[in-house]
């Protein structure tokens, strides 16, 4: 039996395939097809079903990361959709929370809204807070908008009335009309998408999804063709945002939901990596081409949020918390007017991509000041697949950076190292604080093709006790797909008080919420044994205006109020340091997140090469203030075995990435094959 | 000044990595300060700001949250080493501060806390943090009227005190403070929050300290505000010298009368530039006065809008530009004036600043006049849920500036502001009132080659007898203005009962309206004016905003001309 994670990226697509029966996971990348990203997948497939001489009918699982969403979002292709609101707010969708998006900057706009103007219809209706009808659905109103949007050739649309997260009726009667007279659009209501109080961020995850919707399905379409077409005859499953696995069928409904999917796995990947290694705690950072992700957990689990925006749209679904700054392998150095040297925001992305990969490129990147340095070894990426002339980078660094500041080339290519690690150990930083945690009590989890490069730089700045590199850290985003749950969120909004009354209305809003998971649980054939259930009351003090998640594993009708009470200021007091015993509490909203279990691949260590295998290879490599040029030894990761340990000063080399290990570090290989860096003094 | 030397040598690469390391300190701070404190208008708005200074009083760095904020904290710790001699501060102690003539701060309800850093047994640093609490006491809620006449109107005077005296909190000085409040709860959480804020800077700062080393710490300082300054002189060196004005104005003083104008003088001069405020109107008999502290800031700020929007906030700034404000004006009022309605003035003051810099930025960089005001609206009456009185503050956004490749950005903050919207489903839940229509004004927007911003309207209904409304706005009568043949955005308006045949138009700046229920008050904030000559817009730009009714066809054919509008109505069908 074999399962499969594929990750859908910029420029690669990764896979991860575990032969059950051995016991063993293999790594494979392939160049990704933007334009039918599901081709890359097929190809892939092919390839591991040659190389290992796989029966299709034997691969019992698909697992999926898709940047489908996302890219819409970024590049804006598809026609605005339609939406109809409640009289009075047609413009909410535009007008958002009224920021701008740069505080000094008039240049930087917000994104064009997702529908248009002449796109947003107003239907008289009016609901109350309290549910009461002020003003019946202009039933007339909501066929002749529909009629409208049918002329103009809009083929998705979203609705979203106000107070529907709690009286969704008159939502549900709209998306009635449209669709008799659009049966073949697609048609979101808020009610269904994001049933959560806060009129702008529903209208904005109800448009996101609506405007991705008809190419997602179109995509699940293609990739059930193309895995269909391999012999493999399990549906495959997508990523969410939130790291867990949804049905292609859920995806296809509620695509918003698979917006931050790569990411996520990748955070899943490193939670389960570091927990099953015994580091329970990371501060986890991915290193790609143009950016950097940065994230927490805590316990192994991820830190949620719904605070995510995607591509300036506000998007509400739960999602693993993931901040992404503009710092990769590609990012450009550049000279600031006040002499200052800078390293990105701008990418030379993968083309022209860094001046070393002799593609035009002109201007330095990060990874051209890796090469000058001896630190990237120009003829080992991706497994000697692609070469890199270090003599272009040294030059170019030299005309560029060096010969204006008055530095030695070298110099200038550790500064060009130390600003960018400098910027992402900020971020890091930030992530730990902005949460209330101390980076000291922290792994550091370097991961993505230049992490582990960057590692032992960022955590100079950083602080944490150690390093931990996972095995193949450039392809991990596909390995935590085989380590995701099948998960799907309800929620439901109360705002009440917390008084006997309003716990009751959160008891039976869970028990709603439990035989809505359960039919999901059940139509999508998880079995009774692989069903869990995490339970969150989000509550705040009355006069707060945001709220505090607190979690509950057993069932809700077991918890009295004053347990949930007794929680609840013991959470606020964990979060924000103090509690206020005798303010009122609000209950905002139940949440429930369903889980089916799916089996993991065992954590092995993946050596395959035995002792006498081992290079002896050295070369020069730079380690800046630590020591200037130093003869560092070269190993080859898959040669290394558990308990071994490498002193530094040492690289080690692998087909995804490179970690560097400099001197007065050591790295010990652990029980699964990561590899530990702690400073050996 | 701050600069030690102009031609020093400074390390290129130590800069960025020691401009990283100042801000992740401050960053955490003010992550501290707004996961833990307890009011909205700190917690979910972040009217907050987190500043390091040196002993000197030279700001290092500055978490970009609301640019006004710099001048209280700046004017905060100038205060105390003037009042204080260096050997009177002893470890653990911890400063409070809000006075506008006292404690350098620009209204009352910014209070600072502000810490010293020991080092050696020697200051070394100061932590400083500022939160805007919703009530300082004074005649209103709120503790903003444009009206009152003096400043003792405006609440509690603070001027730098021991709060927190080696380690111990006088709870003498807290209670004085909080019990001149409406709210003495939510002050004393954030108060409390604010002091540990500081603290959990001081030791991030002292861990730098011994990280580096004093020596290489100092050097770095130094290195940065020069950086700083250097970066920003080349871009005043790019500038052509010579000097550019631009007046704005404002419908009043606060209490009625004339227009009054904000003149702002822009001088270049090599890679030094000069501000002169000289032409600004008399002191304002109102709450509209603005203290020296936030002219700076809003100079600050108006100068990394316009020349570098990410030059570091700090000192080095002032090293690069000065500026003059006359004395008993309204930028530079005297004892004691009343100034807790600054930020309209500011808002203003900016807009003036922006005008000047038409005439020296190249043609690709200018920018036709914001909405320039900041509309508020606060509903006060009895709460629905809760005992006592609610108070809810609700600011608007407006219409900004067209520049010469976009059209102004509809709906949003300009200048000093940049605080989020109450969504109306939480004001339903909240308060008896209902939010009738929250949109874009159609029309507002200032025609042009690119088109001004759209402003806000916010009709607002009362659900409960004697609920009182207070408006704060301006641009009732004046408009932001269009540049090089734009035409100006529209105007503020407030309105009473809307669309009914009670409706009545009512003056922007409206103190504790009593309203019944069922009544509405809505208000109208005003456009961005446009840039450029409208009849050279762009034909499928100007069918595209026909199209989505963003302008009256009317109106369209006014500004435009029948003949562009013709032919864009032809591509839309």
């Amino acid at each position: 039996m074999y399962r499969i994670g594929v990750d859908v990226g910029g420029t690669f697509t990764d896979f991860t395939l575990l032969d059950e029966a051995k016991g063993e996971l293999h790594y494979h990348k392939t160049p990704s097809t933007p334009a039918d990203p599901s081709e890359a997948v097929g190809n892939g497939l092919a390839d591991l079903i040659a190389d290992f001489a796989i029966d299709p009918a034997e691969v019992v699982y698909l697992g999926h990361g898709t940047t489908v969403a996302l890219n819409m979002l970024l590049e804006r292709r598809a026609p605005t959709i339609g939406l109809l609101t409640t009289k009075g707010f047609r413009d909410v969708l535009e007008i958002a929370r009224q920021i701008r998006p740069h505080l000094y900057d008039y240049t930087v706009t917000r994104p064009e809204p997702l529908a248009r103007r002449a796109h947003r219809f107003e239907i008289a209706e009016r609901v109350a807070v309290d549910g009461r009808v002020l003003n019946p659905l202009d039933l007339d109103a909501v066929e002749s908008a529909a009629v409208k949007l049918r002329d103009a050739g809009v083929s998705a649309i979203a609705i979203c009335f106000l107070h529907a997260y709690r009286f969704p009726e008159h939502e549900r009667r709209a998306g009635e009309i449209v669709r008799r007279i659009l049966p073949d659009a697609f048609i979101s209501l808020s009610s269904d998408v994001l049933p959560e109080f806060r009129e702008y961020e529903r209208t904005s995850t109800t448009a996101v999804n609506a405007y991705v919707g008809p190419r997602m399905q179109t995509y699940i379409g293609q990739l059930r063709d193309r895995v269909t077409g391999y012999g493999i005859d399990r549906e495959p499953y997508i990523i969410h945002s939130n790291g867990g696995l949804l049905s292609v069928d859920a995806a296809a409904t509620f695509p918003v939901r698979t917006c931050l999917s790569g990411p996520a796995a990748g955070v899943v990947g490193a939670a389960a990596v570091a927990e099953a290694a015994g580091h329970p705690d990371i501060l986890a950072f991915d290193v790609g081409g143009t950016s950097t992700d940065v994230s927490l957990v805590l316990d192994g689990r991820p830190l949620f949020t719904s605070e995510r925006s995607v591509a300036g749209h506000p998007v509400k679904s739960p999602a693993v918390d993931v901040n992404a700054i503009g710092a990769g392998g590609g990012s450009i150095a550049w000279i600031d007017g006040g002499g200052a040297l800078k390293v990105g925001p701008q990418s030379a992305g993968a083309d022209p991509g860094p001046v070393a990969y002799g593609r035009g490129g002109e201007e330095v990147t990060l990874t051209d000041a890796n090469i000058a340095l001896g630190r990237l070894n120009p003829n080992a990426l991706l497994g000697g697949r692609m070469t890199m002339d270090a003599d272009a980078a040294r030059d170019a660094i030299d005309s560029k950076i060096a010969k204006p500041l008055g530095l030695p080339v070298e110099e200038a290519a550790i500064g060009i190292v130390r600003v960018a690690a400098s910027g992402i150990a900020r971020a890091i930083r930030s992530v730990a604080s902005a949460k209330g945690y101390n980076p000291a009590d922290f792994a550091l989890f370097a991961y993505g093709g230049a992490g582990p490069l960057l590692a032992s730089d960022v955590n100079d700045e950083v602080g944490c006790a150690r390093i931990l590199v996972p095995r193949e850290p450039g392809t991990l985003c596909a390995r935590g797909i085989l380590l995701s749950d099948q998960t799907f969120d309800f929620v439901r909004t109360i705002l009440g008080r917390a008084n006997d009354d309003g716990w009751q209305q959160a008891r039976n809003a869970f028990g709603e919420l439990e035989s809505q998971a359960e039919e999901w649980l059940a139509k999508d054939g998880v079995p009774e044994s692989a069903r869990a259930y995490r339970r969150y009351v989000e509550a705040r003090y009355e006069g707060q205006s945001f709220e505090v998640r607190v979690q509950f594993e057993q069932s809700i009708g077991s918890v009295s109020l004053q347990d949930f009470l007794t929680a609840f200021h013991a959470e606020h007091k964990t979060q924000y340091s103090y509690d206020i015993q005798e303010r009122h509490v609000e209950i905002v909203n139940c949440r429930l997140e369903a889980v089916g279990e799916t089996p993991k691949p065992p954590m092995t260590s993946g050596a395959t090469a035995s002792e006498d295998e081992r290079s002896g290879n050295a070369r020069k490599v730079h380690f800046g203030a630590g020591g200037g040029w130093l003869e560092a030894a070269i190993h080859d990761r898959a040669a290394l075995s558990p308990g071994d340990s490498v002193q530094g000063t040492a690289v080690i080399e692998e087909m995804s990435s490179t970690t560097i290990i400099p001197p007065g570090y050591r790295a010990v290989v652990d029980a699964i094959g990561n590899l530990v860096l702690e400073q050996s003094q | 000044m701050s600069a030690p030397e102009s031609d020093r040598m400074i390390d290129a690469i130590e800069i960025e990595v020691f401009n990283n390391r100042v801000l992740a300190i401050i960053e955490e701070m003010g992550a501290k300060l707004v996961r833990s404190s307890f009011s909205p208008n700190i917690k979910e708005r972040r009217d907050c700001s987190v500043a390091l200074f040196d002993v000197k009083g030279r700001s290092i760095g500055q978490a970009a949250h609301i640019p006004i904020h710099l001048g209280s904290l700046k004017g905060g710790v100038d205060a105390i080493l003037r009042d204080y001699p260096l050997e009177t501060i002893k470890p653990g102690d911890a400063f409070v501060c809000n006075d506008a003539y006292l404690a350098g701060g620009t209204h009352l309800p910014d209070i600072s806390i502000i810490t010293p850093i020991f080092h050696d047994g020697r200051i070394k640093f100061f932590a400083a943090n500022l939160g805007h609490h919703a009530d300082v006491g004074g005649s209103v809620p709120g503790s903003i009227s444009p009206s009152a006449a003096t400043i003792f109107e405006e609440g509690i005077r603070i001027p730098p005190v021991k709060m927190v005296r080696e380690g111990e909190l006088d709870e003498g000085v807290m209670q004085l403070i909080i019990q001149n409040t409406r709210e003495p709860e939510d002050r004393l959480l954030d108060l409390k929050v604010q002091i540990a804020t500081n603290e959990l800077g001081s030791e991030q700062v002292l861990a730098l300290v011994e990280r580096m080393g004093e020596t290489a710490i100092d050097r770095a300082v130094d290195d940065l505000l020069v950086y700083t300054a250097r970066r920003l002189k080349s871009r005043i060196a790019e500038l052509k010298d010579g000097s550019h004005s631009f007046t704005t104005w404002m419908d009043d003083d606060g209490f009625g009368g004339d227009k009054l104008p904000l003149a702002a003088t822009v001088t270049v001069d090599g890679d030094h530039m000069h501000l002169d405020f000289t032409g600004s109107g008399p002191q304002s008999r109102g709450g509209y006065n603005i203290m020296p502290t936030g002219v700076m800031a809003t100079v600050a700020y108006t100068i990394k809008a316009l020349l570098d929007p990410e030059l570091p906030a700090n000192s080095g700034l002032f090293d690069a530009i000065d500026f003059t404000a006359p004395d008993g004006t309204i930028v530079n009022p005297r004892y004691p004036a009343a100034v807790g309605a600054r930020t309209t003035t500011c808002q203003k003051l900016s807009g003036a600043v922006f005008g000047a810099f038409a005439g020296l930025l190249p043609p690709e960089k200018a920018m036709a006049s914001c909405h320039d005001v900041l509309g508020a609206m606060v509903f006060s009456g009895n709460s629905k849920k809760h005992d006592g009185t609610y108070v809810y503050l609700e600011t608007l956004a407006g219409g900004n500036g067209a520049g010469d490749a976009l059209d102004g950005m509809d709906g949003a903050h300009c200048h000093i502001t940049n605080s989020l919207n109450m969504p109306a489903e939480a004001v339903e839940h909240e308060y008896p009132l209902m939010v009738e229509e929250y949109a874009l004004v159609v029309d507002s927007g200032g025609a042009g080659r690119h088109r001004g911003g759209m402003g806000v309207a916010r009709d607002v209904r009362i659900l409960e007898d004697g609920t009182t409304f207070s408006g704060r706005a301006d641009s009732y009568i004046t408009a932001a203005e269009g540049y090089d043949g734009g035409k100006p955005g529209g105007n503020c308006r407030i309105v009473r009962n809307y669309g009914t045949n009670r409706e009545e138009e009512m003056s922007p700046k409206q103190r504790l309206l009593t309203l019944n229920a069922g009544e509405t008050v809505r208000m109208e904030t005003p456009g961005g004016g446009g840039l450029g000559d409208p009849r050279v817009r762009d034909i499928d730009d100007l069918a595209r905003d026909l199209e989505d009714g963003r302008m009256l066809e009317a109106t369209a054919r006014r500004d435009y001309g029948d003949e562009m509008v013709d032919k864009a109505l032809s591509l839309s069908n």
